[in-house]
This record gives structure tokens, sequence and C-alpha cells, in this order.
């Protein structure tokens, strides 16, 4: 294997800056579309379990639309497609003058995709705490919305803390999929200083270690969030 | 939409119809490649195998933690390296799902094994059978029944994953049906039919695993 | 108070309930007893809409409660109701929970509410326990928190959904203690339970059901002495003799 070896590369001037500049648009990207996507699937997931059969059939149909579309297909509609079906004005407006058309796009297609994801984690959890805690709510004359607000949701997000966590790590990690429309994130930082000085090997490094630094610290704030929401009492189920 | 050019979609359909089966090839091949290592990889970790359970634990957490875009990258960069001759697009691709899918596939494997209940494992040694043995004949086989709609699950991840090689230029579906796109000027036709074409056999597939997930649950 | 007219419900076409017709008098405790599978929580459940019923009418304190104008939350903050499990808030402390109803559905202020909670827990016995989460308490003393929630909303009357099968033997009493108490006060109750020791002890009537059906509706005494129905006679012997 013939390779001239640089780490040095990436501490010099610009590369190290293209690195935190790239990380600054993954974390950007990663947390605006997550708070969409928390949103709108905490909503979805309500709607899947309510009573009222319309809102659960909003609810399966919205979630088997985005996750049965491939993730970059869904951007590629979003950011080619959309534009053309608006009305001219508007679609000249996405098209051209919007601040920011590539991220922008990006946290509303990852945001909207993850959603579907996010509801069918809520409804599991909300599942999980079954229909005895439901009748428990309603019988001492909580509504139908103060039961969602003051009995199924808080355990409801407590048993899925993990699984939320790794939806959002999703979100970062995918966010990735943003250079295919021009996004200069952190992978696609991390390609051009591929392209510009050939040292891949260390480029590539860099930014796995960067990835994986990132996971395991949200991993670690989510371990210490379980353990700061635990109730007393409750069995800890092992991961 | 009034001028929405079916014939587009039509006319290529033997371009399309070849992008598809790269598409399916290199799913069907990650698939398999991901089961076998991740089975090894599952059963290392369950046996708690000294050294090695550590290093599948660190594998499969370090490749859930990268993005799947860069390991393409670094497969594609690093396999004609390594070999050192070019070689085609397809092969460092399938490399790199292969060991992507794997810690994936090896986590979902492993929450199947833990599922097969303790007393299964006691019953089998007591009847003089090696550890090998029961993992074989007692143990793997109730734990991938038990998993078929998961795997299956995750083969339609698989299949909708692959639409990144886009990010190396692999003429998949998806790249196939956007080079018509930008050759013809016809972005709407072609991504709303890509869009059609995965979810429709998405959405079979996940009706399919559910079905499964019923059938097995009663 | 309690008014049930010919109610019946079907689980898409398995009937649960068929043409019931009952009720409880204000101050008026009645035992549901019946097999397994004989429709007598659903029935119960019935009383406070928490199964709708298809046909029949019942009236609560002389709301319609299958009538689609009838505020059911409204209605539902005026009758307690205990279940078999429990069904205690996990997620806050027991105060908490014996609080939650009276702030956020009758608009007690906090420290009324405090005030209230603190008596009733005392009341069933478990004012020192009043900082714990209900994963940290017995079956016994969960089931006894439940029905100070319920008390907690000065209900008009009680209901009951088998109590006591989820219990060790040894908190049953706990449990039946506070609730004949509950019944020498004077307190409406409908109850649905194996206990047979309670419904002799305090129960005005006795209700048996069997398969969806109201089979026997009569006075304590009438039930335990000659029961009518083979069924109830059967089911009885089959109680009593352990």
């Amino acid at each position: 294997m013939q390779y001239n070896w640089d780490w040095g590369i990436l501490f010099r001037d610009p590369y190290i800056w293209w690195l935190v500049d790239g990380l600054k648009w993954t974390l950007m990207i990663a947390m605006c579309a997550w708070v969409l996507a928390f949103v709108l699937g905490s909503a979805l997931g309500i709607m899947r379990t309510s009573i009222n059969p319309y809102l659960r059939l909003i609810g399966t149909t919205y979630v088997e639309i985005f996750r049965n579309i491939p993730l970059l297909v869904q951007l590629f509609l979003w950011y080619f497609v959309f534009p053309e079906l608006l009305p001219e004005e508007a679609g000249r407006w996405v098209k051209r003058e919007m601040p920011l058309p590539g991220f922008t796009t990006t946290v509303w297609a990852l945001g909207l995709y993850t959603a579907s994801r996010v509801c069918e984690q809520v409804r599991s959890g909300i599942d999980a705490i079954g229909i005895g805690q439901r009748n428990a709510g309603r019988a001492i004359g909580l509504s139908e919305a103060k039961v969602y607000i003051h009995v199924l949701l808080p355990n409801a997000y407590r048993i899925i803390i993990a699984p939320l966590t790794s939806e959002f790590l999703t979100i970062f990690k995918n966010s990735s999929l943003a250079l295919t429309i021009g996004v200069i994130e952190l992978t696609s930082m991390t390609r051009q200083i591929e392209e510009y000085t050939f040292q891949g090997f260390e480029a590539f490094t860099a930014a796995t270690i960067i990835y994986s630094l990132v996971t395991f610290t949200v991993m670690g704030f989510m371990l210490h969030l379980e353990k700061r929401l635990h109730v007393p009492g409750r069995i800890v189920v092992e991961k | 939409m009034g001028d929405f050019d079916f014939a587009i979609i039509y006319n290529n359909i033997p371009f399309l119809f070849e992008g598809m089966k790269t598409t399916l090839l290199l799913t069907v091949a990650a698939v398999i490649g991901g089961i076998v290592i991740g089975t090894v990889l599952a059963i290392i970790r369950i046996a708690n195998v000294p050294i090695l359970a550590w290093i599948a634990a660190a594998y499969v957490n370090f490749f859930r933690s990268l993005p799947l875009i860069l390991v393409i990258f670094w497969l594609y960069f690093l396999v004609p390296l390594v070999l050192g001759r070019p070689v085609g697009a397809f092969s460092s691709v399938l490399i790199a799902f292969v060991l992507f899918e794997a810690a994936y596939y090896s986590e979902i494997i492993r929450a199947g094994i833990a599922s097969v209940s303790s007393g299964q494992v006691a019953a089998a040694r007591a009847i003089g059978m090696t550890y090998t043995q029961c993992m074989r004949f007692i143990v793997l086989p109730q734990a991938f029944k038990a998993m078929i709609p998961v795997l299956l699950t995750q083969a339609i991840i698989l299949f909708q994953d692959t639409s990144l090689v886009y990010v190396v230029g692999l003429k998949d579906f998806l790249v196939s049906a956007e080079l018509i796109a930008n050759r013809d000027q016809k972005l709407i036709e072609m991504f709303m039919f890509v869009a059609v074409v995965y979810f429709t056999i998405c959405f079979a597939g996940s009706l399919l695993s559910s079905h499964l997930q019923r059938k097995l649950s009663t | 108070m309690i008014h049930l007219k010919n109610v019946s419900k079907w689980y898409d076409s398995f009937q649960v309930l068929d043409n019931c017709s009952t009720s409880v008098s204000k101050g008026e405790v009645v035992v549901v007893c019946g097999p397994s599978g004989s429709g007598k929580s659903t029935l119960i459940k019935a009383v406070n809409g928490l199964e709708p019923v298809q046909k029949g009418e019942i009236t609560v304190d002389g709301m319609v409660v299958s009538d689609k104008k009838t505020n059911l939350n409204h209605l539902r903050a005026r009758i307690g109701m205990v279940f078999q499990n429990f069904e205690l808030f996990p997620h806050m402390s027991v105060l908490e929970n014996v609080k939650l109803g009276q702030i956020k559905v009758l608009g007690r202020a906090d420290d009324a509410s405090e005030v209230k909670a603190k008596a009733l827990l005392d009341r069933v016995g478990l004012a020192d326990h009043a900082n714990k989460f209900p994963s940290q308490l017995s079956g016994g003393q969960q089931q006894r928190v439940a029905i100070a929630r319920g008390l907690a909303m000065d209900p008009i009357a009680m209901l009951f959904d088998e109590p006591t099968s989820a219990l060790d033997p040894e908190m049953i009493n706990d449990v039946l203690d506070v609730m004949v108490e509950l019944a020498h006060d004077g307190m409406t109750m409908m109850v649905v339970t194996h206990e047979m020791g309670f419904a002799k002890k305090v129960a005005d009537r006795v209700v048996f059901m069997d398969e969806g059906k109201i089979v026997e509706d009569a006075k304590k005494d009438d039930f335990f002495g000659s029961p009518r129905s083979d069924r109830a006679q059967l089911f009885l012997s089959k109680i009593l003799s352990h």
C-alpha cells in the first residue's frame, strides 16, 4: 500500500476550520430537525393512540408513507420536485430566494421523515402503559387531553428515553445526506479535504472520530437523564 | 400536473430495470453477508469469549455511531488503496454495506437469542448437548424463527439505504432514474416514479412483516 | 342513584352484556358477583362510561350516561372508581396521586387539596407513606391509596372493580376493612368481588351474573339463604367450599 502519511494536515489552516465549520452545520441540521421530529412525532403518536378513528387513520397513513420511501428520495422530492408543484410565485421563492435553501430543505425533509419514527416510539410507549392507566385517569374525570398531559405522556417519555436518544443519533448521522444537495456539512467537508489534499485517510479518520465522540457524549447524557428522571422503586430494565 | 409525461417512464423501462437489478443484488448480498457476520458477532458476545467479546462489542458500537455515507466513502477510498488496483464501485460499496449492516443485524440476533428462555438451554445441556450443539439445534432455530419479522424489517431498511450509493455514482435504481431525469429534464416524473416504486415494494414488505409478526405471536 | 335499564353490549358479534337491568339506591351497597367472563367487570365500567354500551339506558343521579350531550368527565368526577390493578400513576408520589384530580378536575387550590389528601391518607392508614412512590408500596397499600384517590373527589358513589383479586391473601383484609368502614359511613357502593364474607357483612343486595345476563338480583339474606338459580347455587358452592 503506497501512501504518504501526513496527520498534521488536520490541524493546519484552513483544513481544521473546514472540519469545525462542517461539524457546526451537522449539529445545526440535527438539532433543528430534531425539534420538528419530536413535536410532530409526539402529536402523531398521540393521534395513533387516540380513541378517535379518523385521527388514528391520519397517524397511520403518515407513518406508512414516510417510512416506506428512502430518505434520500424524500430529500430529492422536497428539493427538486416540491417547488415545481407550488404556485409559480411560491415555487420561485423556494428555489431562489429562500435563505439557506439546502439547509432548510434538509431540516424539513429529515424532520418530517424522523417524525414517523418518533411517532412509532411514542405510540409504543403509550401502548406499554396500558388501558388501565387511561381508564384510571378518565375515572377521576380527567378529559382526554388531560389524561395525555398528566398521565400517559409523562410515563411514556420516561419509558422511551433510550429509543428517542437513538432516534436523535439517527438524525445526527442522517444529516450527512445533506451533502447530496450541496450542504457542506461534516462528511462533505472531509470529502473536500480529501479532494484538495489527497490525504483521504486522515480526513476520514477525523470525521470518524468526531461522529463517534458526539455519539458517545449523547449516550452518556442520555444515561444521566434516565437516572435523573427515574421513578423511585421502579425496576430498571437492562438494555 | 396536467402535462405529466408517462412516456418517459415507459420508454426507459429496460434501463430502469437494470438499475433495479443492481439495487436488488446489492440488497440481497448485503442482507446475507450482514446476517452471517452479525450472527458470528452476536454469538461471540453471548458466549462471552474473553477479549473477542469486547472486540465484537466495540465493533458494533463503533459502526452504529457512524453515518452510512461516511462508511461508503471510507471503503470506496480504502479498498482500491489496499488492493493496489482500482476496483468497481459495486465491490467496495458491497463491503461497506456488509460491514455496516453486520453491526445492526448482530443486535437484532442478540436480542433474538436472548428471547429464547434460559430453561431451553438448561434442558439441552441436561440431556448432554455441548454448547455448540445447544446453539445449533435448540437456541438458534427458535431465535431465528422469532426474529423473522424483525430481520425482514431490517432488510426493508437496508433496501432503502442502498439508495445512498448515489454518493459514489453506482448505477442503482435511483441513479438510473436521476440520469434520465437530468438528460430529458423530467425531474418531477422520474422522482415521483422512483418514490412510488420504493413505496410499493417497502409497503408490501412491511405488510408481510406485520402479518408474520401476528402469525408468530398467536 | 344508579339505574341500568335493558343494557346490552357487543364486542363485534360477541355479546358481553345481555339486557341487564338493576339499580343502586342512595346509601346502598350492592355486590356484583359471578364466574369470570360473566360480564360483571364490563357492567361496572359501563356505569361511568368507560365501556360504552350499544343498547339500553344508564342513569347516574339523573344524568344519562349514554347521552352524547352528557359531559362524561363531569360525571366521572362525581363517581369514584377503584380498579383491580390499582392503576396509581407511577410517576407521581402517593400524595400527588390523591391531589391530581382535585386540582386538575375540581379546580381546588393546591393547599386545600393537600389538606384533604393528607386527611384521606390518614383515614386509610397511610399518612406516613404520603411522599413515597406507588411502586414502593405493597399491593394492599396501593389499593388503599387508590380508594383515597377516589374519595378525594367527594364522590356521590364508589365503584369497585375486583379490588382485592390482584392482592396477596394477607393484604386483602386491610383493603376490605377500609371498604367496610366506608359502607358503614353510608357511602353508596357498587362492588364487583368474589369476597362473599364482605358481601355477607355489609351488602344490602347481591347481583349474580352469568354469560352477560343478570341471573339473580336479590336481598343479601335471600341470596345466601336460598339462591333461586342453579347457576348461582353452583357458583356459591364452589366459592364457599374453601
